[in-house]
């Protein structure tokens, strides 16, 4: 555009100037983005905004319970939680080792996700491994299975004696496990690292996939050797999705709460999101502050640092360039090594972990494999001595008021975020106020930053007591819709806002030259053409939405239990083998909601992955 | 038969105090075929959208027909849908879930015309276009060719009595450009409507446009049949952007080559300037005249040896690159068999040919004789 100087002011009447303003509000009518977006903004500030930003606000005012401590008064400003967390004696317990605890098994978890996900992801991606095809989409099944349902097959085969109820294969076949091996660190690092393997392969592989061939190759010509390649050319290169599959994996580490609950606890582990949930339900609200921001700056300074280093990346991006080649390695002798790795990940991290809990919801005693130990009971067994499930669990009637409430709430919220993510993109592709967009693009992502267990926590803060015309909403269903809604966002959002910038405002503006209303345009360009997107932003929330546990993990109570939270509730009772059959009932939700999905949206699932 | 008048148009993206379109007055009369041409950022884009309604004005006033649709200072503005224009875009924004014969009927079933008549319409149009085969098809099962032809007969399909067109033959390669100009052209004749055409392509402007406007930095330079921005451009600005092989500016003012300037002065003197300072002078290569030989008179031009450099081949023409005592000129020329590198020849140009700019680049012309 041209840098011409602005036309200097003219004299303006009062009349010219209403003049003015009803113009400019007229073309605003003519625009449905201005509308759409300050009502959405509203919500964005009510649903996401607030309830965090009060929630960070008890970290430094005085609660009703420490009022006598604090010798202040409730609501007064205070530094007394910022010290008990971080300086006090007992900081060492709340804070500190789960800070330290956070830190070894993010990054271990980090190591082992790149070194397994980037090896399988190349295999897939650039080499004649045998069933190629079958892999890449069979090794990304971990993904689909919830991160706790890991946590109750190792549980399965590791438990020892320390702990009650049904013992452990291992320990039925006369082997005590030690305690380090049952519980604790080392668990913990690999089932989250087998949980988060997928992402990997999933960000380098198909950033490999789209690597142009002739880059190697012109490098071989100038007589480097293929370790040189790997380290000069390939790996500069593959840096952006390595540091973003880095960054997913740290956030996911950072908030996973179901993993540690299981497996942490006999042996007193804790993460600083176990801390929180610790804090959280013992009602100590400013304490559960402090943790929850302590999460949410290393989440966001993560994403932060991520983005940083992805722009200084950008400069060099020349993959998807044009005419590039994508020549597959020959394996040769390797073949048989690689398929047999690749095979060996698929069992221990899917087939043995499911095969185990299924296993166990269909025997008597766990680890004896005698044909009369075999049962349905746990299934569809009735008069069982267990004194609270007195029959088996498709008997029971709160296991499917449970999956009811998994479905319904979920459902609803997922539909919530599909659509509201498409207006997100539509107000951030179209609108004439870019800060609206901005506004709209940054507040919708901030979920993302705070994790499930402190974003259930600024809900209670938020929704617990009468605001304005909403009544106290705990222990209904709608707050865990609203905060599962919320909570989905920013996939829903950033699906919303990718597909928008992709068809751009053109489709609509025909429609609009062609004398359709703003209802026509939507109803019959916009929601059309963004039809796969839609179906995607609805299914890709409602797959990670049915088997989170930490954000429902505070906001669920026994009349409105969710599948997971219901798993939770049955683990805490000893009912193992229940449990583990509803861990198997959500896997299957959880498959065929998968399947679903990319058959309905024909939507990748690379693409959206991220929950 | 509807004209368009733009009158005091102003257009100020808040963002950065930037001004798209200064002070932009346009009276497009009925039936007229205007191209708004400039570079990219001229500001030509945004006109063609205010006239859609798709921006909306800082100040200013547009109408359409006898009817004001957008007048900000009077708070009115019709909305695009309810101007009821044509329009073709960049990059057609045909609706890809939709198949051709949809994407042509949508317009129709939003001006309620009855179903018969819809398929009528639609029929003859896909004829008229050429592309009645591909009428089940979706947009992105044709070749970008008859996507443009699509974009067209939706447009055409509501008979509209304005036709916006936002730089649509951009995309096409030379031989469609060809055809999609002939098209345009007979479209135009067809149906008399008011045409606007947006382009930076001064060849498209001129072979297509009963009237030009050329815009640059938000402001319009000159507007005029193609003659006119051809042949009397108004200022510096539209001289070098018109024009296939840039004219030839001479700066009057550094120029100490003792040759070329009297040969100059000489010109000038017949161009009546009175005591008006000629700051720059445009020459056009193909209003050139090269003379072989050392010798000779012009009609009673001036003339000034040279010495041609070289003879570059552009494929039907040639471009002569010639030196006068050390500067440079280029003249363009149908046929050079006469002419070879290193030969001495004259030149001469008719006064009609010499554009003289003042300091602040517009046009010189003479003063009334007393």
């Amino acid at each position: 555009m041209a840098n011409l100087e602005a036309p200097p002011p003219t004299r303006r009447g009062p009349v010219l100037r209403l003049r003015k303003i009803w113009y400019q509000s007229r073309t605003w009518a003519a625009n449905p983005t201005v509308a759409l977006g300050v009502i959405l903004s509203v919500l964005a500030v009510y649903l996401i905004l607030a309830p965090v930003l009060l929630m960070l606000w008890d970290a430094i005012t005085v609660d009703f319970a420490d009022q006598a401590r604090t010798g202040k008064s409730i609501g007064e400003l205070t530094f007394y939680y910022l010290d008990r967390a971080l300086l006090s004696p007992i900081s060492k317990h709340i804070f500190w080792k789960p800070l330290v605890n956070t830190a070894l098994v993010s990054v271990s978890v980090i190591i082992t996700t790149l070194l397994l996900g980037g090896t399988l992801g190349w295999l897939v991606s650039r080499t004649n491994l045998l069933f190629r095809n079958w892999f890449s989409t069979a090794l990304i099944v971990p993904y689909m299975v919830p991160s706790w349902t890991f946590a109750l097959a190792w549980m399965v085969i590791f438990k020892n004696r320390k702990i009650g109820g049904p013992s452990g294969w291992l320990e039925s076949l006369g082997i005590t496990p030690p305690d380090w091996l049952a519980y604790g660190f080392v668990p913990i690092t690999v089932i989250l690292a087998f949980h988060y393997v997928p992402f990997v392969i999933l960000l380098v592989g198909n950033a490999l996939k789209q690597f142009d061939s002739q880059l190697e190759e012109s490098a071989r010509t100038l007589g480097a050797s293929p370790l040189l390649v790997a380290r000069k050319i390939i790996f500069p290169l593959l840096r952006p999705s390595i540091i973003s599959a880095s960054t997913l994996v740290f956030a996911k580490c950072l908030g996973d709460v179901g993993v540690t609950y299981i497996i942490g606890a006999p042996v007193k582990l804790d993460l600083l999101a176990t801390s929180l949930l610790r804090t959280i339900s013992t009602g100590q609200a400013g304490m559960s502050a402090v943790l929850a921001g302590a999460i949410v700056v290393l989440g966001a300074t993560s994403v932060l640092i991520d983005m940083k280093l992805l722009k200084a990346a950008q400069r060099f991006v020349t993959i998807g360039s044009k005419g590039s080649l994508h020549r597959t390695t020959e394996l040769g002798k390797w073949q048989v090594p690689a398929f047999g790795f690749a095979a060996t990940f698929f069992a221990v991290s899917a087939i043995v972990p499911l095969g185990a809990l299924f296993l166990t919801t269909i025997m008597h005693m766990p680890g004896v494999f005698t044909w009369d130990n075999f049962t349905l009971d746990y299934w569809i067994g009735q008069d069982l001595v267990t004194t609270a499930m007195p029959q088996g669990l498709l008997l029971t009637n709160e296991f499917w008021i449970a999956a009811w409430n998994t479905i319904w709430m979920v459902g609803t919220a997922s539909i919530g975020a599909g659509l509201l993510g498409l207006i997100v993109g539509y107000i951030v592709a179209c609108s004439p106020f870019r800060l609206m967009g901005a506004f709209l693009k940054q507040v919708t992502f901030l979920p993302y930053l705070v994790p499930g267990v402190a974003f259930a926590a600024a809900y209670l803060s938020m929704f617990a007591v009468p605001r304005g015309p909403l009544p106290s909403l705990y222990g209904t269903g709608y707050i865990l819709v609203i905060a599962l809604l919320a909570s989905q966002m920013p996939f829903a959002s950033r699906a919303g806002i990718a597909a928008m910038m992709q068809m751009g405002k053109d489709p609509e503006e025909a429609a609009q030259i062609a004398g359709a209303g703003w209802w026509k345009r939507a109803t019959a360009i916009v929601l059309p053409i963004h039809r796969g997107a839609l179906v995607s932003g609805i299914l890709l929330p409602f797959i990670s939405g049915i088997k989170g546990l930490s954000l429902v993990i505070l906001l669920a109570v026994p009349g409105t239990d969710l599948l997971t939270t219901y798993a939770v509730r049955l683990v805490d009772f000893g009912y193992t083998q229940a449990a583990n059959a509803v861990a198997i009932m959500l896997c299957l939700i959880a498959f065929v909601g998968t399947w679903l999905g990319q058959k309905v949206g024909k939507s990748n699932l690379g693409s959206g992955i991220g929950g | 038969m509807t004209s368009i008048s733009i009158r005091d148009v102003n257009k100020t993206y808040t963002r950065g105090n930037t001004r798209a379109v200064a002070d932009l007055n346009l009276e497009i009369p009925a039936s007229e075929f205007l191209c708004l041409l400039g570079p990219s950022g001229c500001g030509k884009s945004t006109t063609l959208r205010m006239i859609a309604g798709l921006e909306n004005l800082t100040s200013g006033q547009i109408s359409i027909g006898d009817k004001i649709v957008d007048a900000n200072a009077e708070g009115i503005f019709v909305p695009p849908e309810k101007r009821h224009l044509g329009m073709v875009f960049q990059n057609y924004a045909l609706w890809p879930h939709m198949t051709i014969e949809e994407n042509i009927e949508f317009g129709l079933r939003i001006k309620k015309t009855p179903a018969h008549e819809r398929k009528t319409i639609i029929d003859t149009v896909l004829k008229k276009l050429g592309i009645e085969k591909y009428r089940k098809r979706y947009p992105s099962e044709v070749s970008g060719g008859q996507q443009q032809r699509v974009a067209l007969a939706r447009m055409i399909a509501v008979s509209p009595e304005v036709i916006l067109l936002d730089e649509p033959l951009s995309n096409l390669d030379a031989k469609l450009r060809l055809d999609m100009r002939t098209e345009l052209k007979r479209i135009h004749a067809e149906l008399g409507s008011t045409f606007v055409f947006v382009t930076h392509d001064q060849w498209e402007a001129m072979t297509l446009a009963t009237k030009i406007a050329v815009m640059n930095e938000g402001r319009l330079q000159q507007i005029g049949t193609p003659e006119d921005i051809y042949d009397r451009p108004a200022n510096r600005f539209v001289a070098e952007f018109v024009g296939t092989l840039p004219i030839n500016i001479i700066e009057m003012n550094s120029l100490d080559n003792t040759t070329f300037r009297s040969w100059l002065d000489a010109g000038i003197e017949m161009l009546c300037l009175g005591d008006q300072q000629v700051h720059s002078l445009g020459i056009r290569p193909e209003t050139i005249d090269i003379l072989p030989g050392t010798a000779g008179a012009d009609n009673g031009n001036a003339l000034c040896s040279a010495q041609i450099i070289d003879l570059v081949p552009t494929g039907g023409n040639w471009i002569v690159e010639l030196d006068i005592a050390g500067a440079r000129l280029f003249a363009l020329k149908a046929q050079v068999r006469d002419l070879k590198p290193d030969q001495l020849v004259q030149l001469s140009v008719s006064k009609q040919d010499l554009h003289a700019f003042d300091a602040a680049g517009d046009r010189l012309v003479p003063t009334p004789s007393k």
